[in-house]
């Protein structure tokens, strides 16, 4: 390979990875995810962070949108295991359940809705997402089990 | 608990012997008596069938209906719909596009179409424009409203209504009448900002706004002359193994007239979301009171069902249990009895389809259709007082 070859090579690899980078930036979602993700779900939610709780065994970071409030809880390791929401619609999931997004919306599909309910819940072999509430107040929480530092309770996302 | 039981049990079939003529009753039922509350007359008087002659025929279990007339603004131009769901957990009419055949004014924001996307804690959703029209409630003066025109195919829908329902058939229902204690569905969060409820529409594209209040969709009791503080809802108790059809009132205004004066009830004031506390088993939960839930819906080990029927509790004998509902500021505080039956057990009688002792899993405290059965549960609406209080409340 030529000297410019390599000089082209080099410049294409760069490209890549800064088109990666992006990328990634952009779909960086949080649940999963080390604790960084928490500001990428901020813009790509246009929320403003609210307040960070420490508990013993986790920590808790807030997010408010207009409509509603996000609450990240992340281990010990620096991992979201677990985010809960309350407000007056649901957020959109797909950026906040990252990679398990997919699996989610295809255990979705198949899950019948039961006319009656104000409760939904969604399993899949990784990741839990609940939704239950009543209009001006919709909340809902997904976690992924294997993710749950020891000691903490599934009741304290909420 | 089981006195109290059987008890409730004779006066439903007293009442149901003294009202051969009241109608209301199922004539494909195949047993037992379809059970009424007692007679209430007025024009502030609403009947409602759970299950029964007011709702479609293949309604799922515990549905309460109604029937709503709905007018071209400001005309005598009416008609009446039936198979309308009775919904205390929200606010405002929704009418399938469907479902009209009367024409309605476009409200606008800006100059632009208003629609709106309502999800629903179950994953479903609604989205459609908001239209003016003239609502008729029992015999009560038209009021000039702004409802929600349920309509899939209106502009395009923003994601989080994607999968919103296209059919009256597909939702269970024509429609809901929404008579929670909040005067609008959302208020001024709605007001406020973009929230992904409110949208204006240019063409078919459709783009997050804030909307003011008075265009929101409204509660149309909170609009009435007279009776605008709340309604009451009345349902009949039924026989413990269920009834084919239950038939009860729904009645506007708390202590506005003779047919609507508090009467040995407590009321439980709401936070601004909504909700009461509700402790049960040693752990405090948020609790609602809602006609829009067809079941007890609440976190307990009660072995579930097994499948398709794995959301509704199947414990082998029927459970006597107990709840305390406390009101948002932490009083007053009251006990309440139910009993979870086997649901696969009393499903097993297709004649059947309104029960006070089904319920299922639920991460809060969901008091729905159950709990309102052999209650007058009274709603005080935002704003509004009564010698109950001021709105928001519940009373029973």
């Amino acid at each position: 390979m030529t000297m410019k070859g390599r000089r082209y090579a080099l410049l294409l690899g760069l490209g890549l990875l800064l088109l990666f980078l992006l990328t990634a930036r952009q779909t960086f979602a949080a649940l999963g995810e080390p604790v960084d993700s928490i500001e990428s779900d901020r813009e790509s939610l246009t929320a403003v962070r609210g307040a960070m709780t420490t508990h013993r065994d986790y920590t808790v970071h807030e997010i408010k949108t207009d409509s509603t409030l996000i609450r990240e809880y992340v281990s010990p390791a620096g991992i979201v295991f677990a985010i809960a929401w309350n407000g007056v619609a649901y957020p959109d999931l797909t950026e906040l359940l990252g990679s398990y997004a997919g699996e989610y919306q295809d255990a979705l599909r198949q899950t019948p809705r039961i006319k009656g309910r104000r409760q939904l819940q969604v399993k899949t072999n990784r990741v839990v997402v609940e939704k239950w509430g009543h209009i001006r107040d919709l909340k809902g929480r997904a976690y992924a089990p294997d993710l749950i530092p020891p000691g903490v309770s599934i009741d304290a996302i909420k | 608990m089981q006195s109290n039981r059987a008890l409730q049990f004779f006066w439903v079939l007293a009442l149901a012997a003294g009202c051969v003529a009241c109608g209301g009753g199922d004539s494909s039922s195949g047993g037992g008596t379809a059970p009424s509350a007692p007679v209430v007359t007025g024009d502030n008087v609403l009947a409602i069938t759970v299950n029964g002659s007011l709702c479609s025929s293949n309604s799922y279990i515990n549905k309460p209906c109604v029937s709503v007339t709905i007018c071209s603004p400001a005309t005598s131009t009416c008609q009446t719909i039936d198979d309308i769901l009775l919904d205390t957990g929200d606010s405002g009419l929704r009418i399938f596009k469907q479902a009209l055949g009367v024409s309605l004014t476009q409200v606008t924001s800006g100059g632009n179409p208003v629609a709106e996307c309502i999800q629903y804690a179950d994953g479903s959703s609604v989205w459609g424009p908001v239209k003016t029209a003239g609502v008729v409630l029992g015999n009560e003066p038209a009021v000039q409203v702004p409802i929600h025109v349920i309509d899939s195919t209106f502009g395009t829908a923003p994601p989080a209504c994607s999968g919103a329902y296209r059919t009256p058939a597909e939702a269970g229902y024509n429609g809901s009448l929404g008579v929670s204690f909040f005067a609008q569905d959302c208020g001024t969060t709605c007001a406020g900002g973009p929230t992904g409820i409110y949208y204006t529409c240019s063409g078919a594209t459709c783009t997050g706004a804030p909307v003011a209040l008075p265009i929101q969709v409204q509660n149309p009791v909170a609009l009435l002359p007279v009776d605008n503080n709340g309604v009451i809802v009345q349902l009949p108790g039924v026989p413990s193994g269920g009834s084919p059809s239950a038939s009860g009132y729904l009645v506007l205004g708390i202590g506005t007239r003779s047919n609507n004066v508090p009467s040995g009830v407590t009321a439980y004031a709401a936070d601004t979301d909504g909700n009461l506390t509700t402790s049960f088993n040693g752990s405090s939960y948020t609790g609602f009171l809602d006609t829009g839930s067809n079941g007890l819906f609440f976190p307990s080990a009660l072995p579930n069902c097994a499948s398709p029927d794995s959301a509704w509790y199947c414990p082998a004998s029927t459970q006597d249990l107990s709840a305390t509902n406390k009101g948002a500021s932490g009083s007053p505080s009251g006990v309440v009895s139910f009993q979870i039956a086997n649901f696969e057990t009393l499903l097993a009688s297709p004649a059947n389809n309104v029960f006070d002792d089904i319920g299922g899993d639920n991460t809060n405290f969901d008091w729905g259709i159950p709990f309102h059965l052999g209650r007058n549960v009274y709603i005080g609406i935002e704003g509004k007082a009564s010698s109950l209080g001021s709105g928001f409340y519940w009373a029973y």
